[in-house]
């Protein structure tokens, strides 16, 4: 009777730990950015750029068109209408589609301030020779099709200084404006920019403001007759919330075409349902254990990770398939366990551990992203290993009844276990030749790269280059990035990149730049320009003089004079202010409060044709605090990292299995006769990546070490069998079935639209097959190998 | 990431110092010529009128340019070169009262006043792609682009021509009211515009040089 509580209690302890992990689960939160791939401990630059992906413009900005429809009229109405109500929304920090109409208020504050955003205002600007010229050049655009516009503001502005900052606030790359709104110049479409309230990294709030474009253009759309047009949407938002419902998707298609082949594989080997639904408890408690503990550990669960979690079924199902097979035919009913615990568990543990120091090399990676599998394996085996050893002894004390096709498998096990040492030459030999092979493409091989871990299809990424094209927006690839301790100290900053930039403006390198302090200038800067405006009798008198030889009566003028007057004595424009007005969501989207402390300007760069990034670099040299940042160059830099790190670390996980291998075998010989396959079968899977010209990355890697995780456990089997000399039917025909839906498992994964799992697909299913044949092959290559080719006992 | 683009009310303000190949036609027979035409017996038009100025596939010359506006108490008066290459460049280099100048090129037009150069794109404001496009179709003799913006007029004779062109686009029609060009074979030799309030310019053109 306490054998049965115990064994009750063990049911139920399991059964509590299952569910609260579920439970834990249902409120985790799952990310999809890419930051979880970007390290911990920076540099400056690389620092500047996570802040910008995790949070910055660009992980907000959308890129919406409306394409097609009946003409260029019907798709401006419906850009008004999907502007309009996107604003009203106040999901969106901004929202503009050309609609001059909307600048209304910005423009009255710019004028309104004009004297001390305007970066002509200086001292000499204000002599009587600088009033003539500028009041000359506002001069001379009367009496042309703009004069009407400029006529209204010469009495205040005679100088110009309204059209100069306006000016300076046109983008040269201005989209085309078509029914007086943005559209495409290559496709019949019209085109809107917005940027997210919420951060980049908020993928909730991300869907919801993108489900708010949808059904503000569907409103727009409802009553239309005839063709209507239809809605294009791209950018970060889009793309993370995509690949995270692709990866989620993607995952539980895998694990539900996995569960059903594997099923399959199952009923043929057990004939028994039950047998199938108890092989498949520690696949289920591996995943629930592997994900409650990343988000224990790590507060999220990224989206790589969940995906990855169908790939350990096909790990966690041989610890079932050698129970319910191993544990079978014990003498006394209700002993089988006993004897699978005496007899074969010390190997399963053997093979866990082996696996567990493996994945234990990840944790200690700089990446988030890479931590996250490690901690995900090691709980989800541990977890699965547990379930084995101590739920289903309780469930199928004696294993699996029915015998199904096991007998046919156990044969062609056992022919191709016999058959294999006879190739052992030519393996020995292609081995040899995968070696040569890797050995000559060398680092070559690796250039992958970080975009190629991106399941953006093709199709997405071309939308995104032609609305991106259309907009005139810069895909962020080049940054110029000012930082100070508080706002004045960034705001002077960024006025000393801004002098550099214009100079390179000038000379064609850039065709222009967008800074922050066009509308925000450091009060030092407002300070000078409001110290350079004479007083009012010095000015007239000024005034008087540089107007002698002009046509424009100095009578008129009176309002300059007043308007010079009341700016003398206007307040600071702080940032405070500027906020809460109609140029708030401007200044928000180019200065940003640092995570860390201190504050970010963000100067965005339109390159011009004689661009160059070595003088740009040049040219900015010295300036405190103010970087220049490739975000392909850092990026790539950071990749180039992260292989190399995961490189170390799976040396490392390597290393650390041989060690434990070797203290568990306490001989050389053996040792090397379980490492032999294992590396060959490494050796042969990348040789054959590179023979199909795969272009490998860091979940190749990754896959490497499941190779020789899984691949630790044949090899360990078959040392088993040399030391002890059996080799019953079901132990071969355990390991071909284990094997099988191992192969399955990372075969289907192999196939998947997401290419960081399809990476480890294409790693794992060979190289575990191989690790498998190869332990056969290499069985009786250590001397005096007792005789293990008996198919029967 | 791009920001406030539309601010454009102003800058049209740009284009207009910078643009305008403001010319005129100083003849002082003008009427008289276009009285001649009318009653000519071979009526000249448009393809005709094109067809002579596409024979001309670059120029440059000087100009002069003289524009009278209200509530000012004179004329302005500017000075400096023009060139043309088909299909698609053209420059106005003012050198006189102040040194700038506006230099088309495809859908790019370059504006430097001083040590400041701003660049832009034409299509991202209508009105002056409209009078860019109808400048350069005229130029290289190409009705299309011309049609696509303006109701033409043509008088005269191929010895002494004008090309009224009256704006189809309503925002550009909220600034001018009309455009008239003249001159004689495949040159150029006046440019006149009237603006909605009264304001006009009259730019006269001497070639200095042209290939054929």
């Amino acid at each position: 009777m306490t054998s049965r509580q115990r064994r009750i209690g063990v049911l139920l302890v399991w059964l509590a730990l299952v569910v609260a992990g579920m439970g834990w689960i249902s409120r985790t939160h799952f990310s999809a950015d890419l930051s979880a791939f970007l390290p911990q401990s920076p540099d400056a630059r690389q620092r500047v750029l996570i802040e910008q992906l995790q949070t910055g413009v660009a992980s907000r900005t959308l890129l919406i068109g409306i394409e097609d429809g009946t003409d260029a009229a019907q798709r401006a109405l419906v850009s008004r209408s999907v502007a309009k109500a996107m604003r009203e929304s106040g999901l969106f920090d901004q929202v503009q589609n050309g609609d001059a109409s909307d600048w209304k208020a910005a423009g009255t504050w710019l004028f309104d301030h004009r004297y001390r955003l305007s970066t002509s205002v200086t001292p000499e600007r204000f002599t009587a020779a600088g009033l003539h010229d500028a009041i000359s050049d506002t001069l001379s655009l009367l009496g042309t099709p703009a004069g009407n516009l400029v006529k209204p503001l010469l009495d205040r502005d005679p100088t110009g200084e309204t059209q100069g900052v306006a000016e300076s606030l046109i983008p040269a790359n201005a989209p085309r404006t078509e029914a007086g709104v943005w559209a495409s110049r290559s496709a019949p479409r019209a085109v809107l920019l917005a940027t997210t309230h919420a951060p980049g990294s908020d993928l909730d709030a991300l869907t919801i403001a993108i489900a708010q474009v949808q059904s503000a253009f569907d409103a727009a759309t409802h009553d239309m007759t005839g063709a209507k047009p239809r809605l294009r949407l791209s950018g970060a938002p889009v793309f993370s919330v995509q690949s995270r419902d692709q990866i989620k998707g993607e995952a539980i298609h895998l694990s539900i075409v996995g569960g059903i082949v594997m099923g399959c594989l199952l009923l043929l080997a057990f004939a028994s349902p039950k047998a199938l639904l108890i092989a498949f408890l520690p696949v289920v408690t591996g995943v629930v254990a592997g994900t409650t503990a990343v988000s224990l550990v790590f507060g999220n669960v990224h989206g790589l990770t969940m995906g990855f979690g169908s790939t350990l079924i096909g790990e966690t199902i041989d610890y079932a398939i050698y129970y319910l097979i191993q544990a079978r035919g014990a003498a006394i009913p209700g002993t089988g366990w006993q004897r699978w615990r005496d007899l074969n568990w010390p190997t399963v543990r053997l093979g866990l551990m082996t696996s567990v120091c493996g994945f234990a090399a990840l944790l200690f990676s700089g990446f988030p992203g890479l931590a996250q599998l490690g901690v995900f394996s090691i709980a989800g085996l541990v977890a699965a290993a547990l379930a084995t050893r101590y739920v289903l002894p309780v469930l199928a004390p004696d294993g699996a009844t029915g015998m199904g096709m096991r007998r046919t498998m156990a044969k062609v096990a056992g022919a191709i276990v016999r058959g294999l040492p006879r190739l052992r030459l030519g393996l020995l030999a292609l081995g040899i030749a995968a070696l040569a092979l890797l050995a000559w493409r060398g680092a070559d091989l690796w250039r992958a790269n970080l975009s190629a871990m991106s399941p953006l299809p093709k199709e997405a990424q071309a939308l995104d280059e032609s609305l991106r094209a259309d907009i005139g927006a810069s895909d962020g690839g080049l940054l110029v990035v000012a930082q100070g301790v508080d706002v004045q100290t960034l705001l002077r900053n960024a006025e000393a990149a801004s002098v550099r930039l214009e100079k390179l403006v000038d000379s064609g390198e850039l065709s222009g730049f967008e800074t922050v302090t066009r509308f925000l200038p450091s009060e030092a800067a407002q300070q000078a320009r409001v110290a350079s405006l004479p007083d009012s009798v010095t000015l007239r008198a000024r005034l008087t003089e540089a107007m002698k030889d002009l046509p424009l009566p100095v009578a008129r003028l009176e309002p300059f004079l007043v308007d010079v007057e009341a700016a003398r004595n206007q307040p600071m424009v702080r940032r405070e202010d500027l906020a809460a007005g109609p140029l708030g969501p401007i200044v928000n989207s180019l200065i940003y409060q640092r995570p860390a402390g201190g504050w970010g300007a963000l100067i965005a760069l339109h390159p011009g044709t004689k661009f160059d990034q070595g003088r740009l670099e040049a040219a900015l040299a010295g300036l405190p605090n103010v970087q220049v940042v490739d975000v392909g160059r850092e990026l790539g830099a950071l990749y180039d990292r992260y292989l190399h790190e995961a490189f170390v670390q799976v040396l490392l996980g390597a290393l650390a299995v041989v060690v434990l291998l070797g203290l568990y075998l306490r001989s050389a010989r053996r040792l090397l006769a379980v490492c032999q396959p294992l590396v060959f079968a490494v050796v042969l899977t990348l040789g054959g990546l590179a023979v199909l010209q795969v272009q490998l990355g860091i979940l190749h890697l990754v896959g490497i070490l499941l190779v020789v995780a899984v691949g630790s456990n044949y090899a360990l089997f078959f040392d088993q069998l040399r030391e002890t000399g059996r080799a019953d039917e079901d132990t071969l025909a355990s390991l071909m079935l284990a094997n099988v839906t191992t192969v399955v498992s990372f075969g289907l994964i192999a196939i998947s639209n997401i290419p960081s799992l399809s990476a480890i697909g294409r790693v794992v299913a060979p190289g575990a097959m191989l690790a498998l044949l190869l332990s056969a092959a290499f069985v009786r290559g250590a001397p005096p190998a007792p005789h293990v080719s008996s198919d029967r006992r | 990431m791009i920001f406030g683009s539309k601010i454009s009310g102003w800058f049209d303000g740009w284009f207009g110092g910078g643009f305008a190949l403001r010319c005129r036609r100083l003849l002082s027979g003008l009427l008289l010529l276009g009285a001649f035409s009318a009653s000519s017996a071979t009526a000249f038009d448009l393809p005709q009128l094109m067809g002579l100025l596409a024979k001309q596939k670059s120029g440059e010359a000087r100009f002069t340019e003289q524009r009278f506006v209200h509530g000012l108490e004179g004329p302005l008066n500017a000075s400096g070169t023009l060139s043309f290459t088909a299909p698609d460049k053209l420059s106005r280099r003012t050198l006189t009262p102040r040194p700038e100048s506006m230099v088309v090129d495809g859908n790019n037009m370059v504006l430097s006043r001083g040590e400041r150069t701003r660049t832009m794109t034409l299509d991202s404001v209508p009105e002056l792609q409209g009078l860019v496009e109808a400048m350069r179709g005229t130029l290289s003799g190409d009705a299309t682009a011309l049609t696509r913006y303006f109701k033409s007029t043509v008088g005269g004779s191929p010895g002494g021509w004008t090309l009224d062109l009256q704006p189809l686009d309503s925002r550009l029609a909220a600034q001018v009211r009309s455009v008239r060009m003249s001159g004689r074979g495949s040159e150029v030799l006046g440019l006149d515009m009237d603006f909605i309030g009264g304001d006009r310019s009259v730019m006269t053109i001497v070639p200095t040089r042209s290939a054929p």
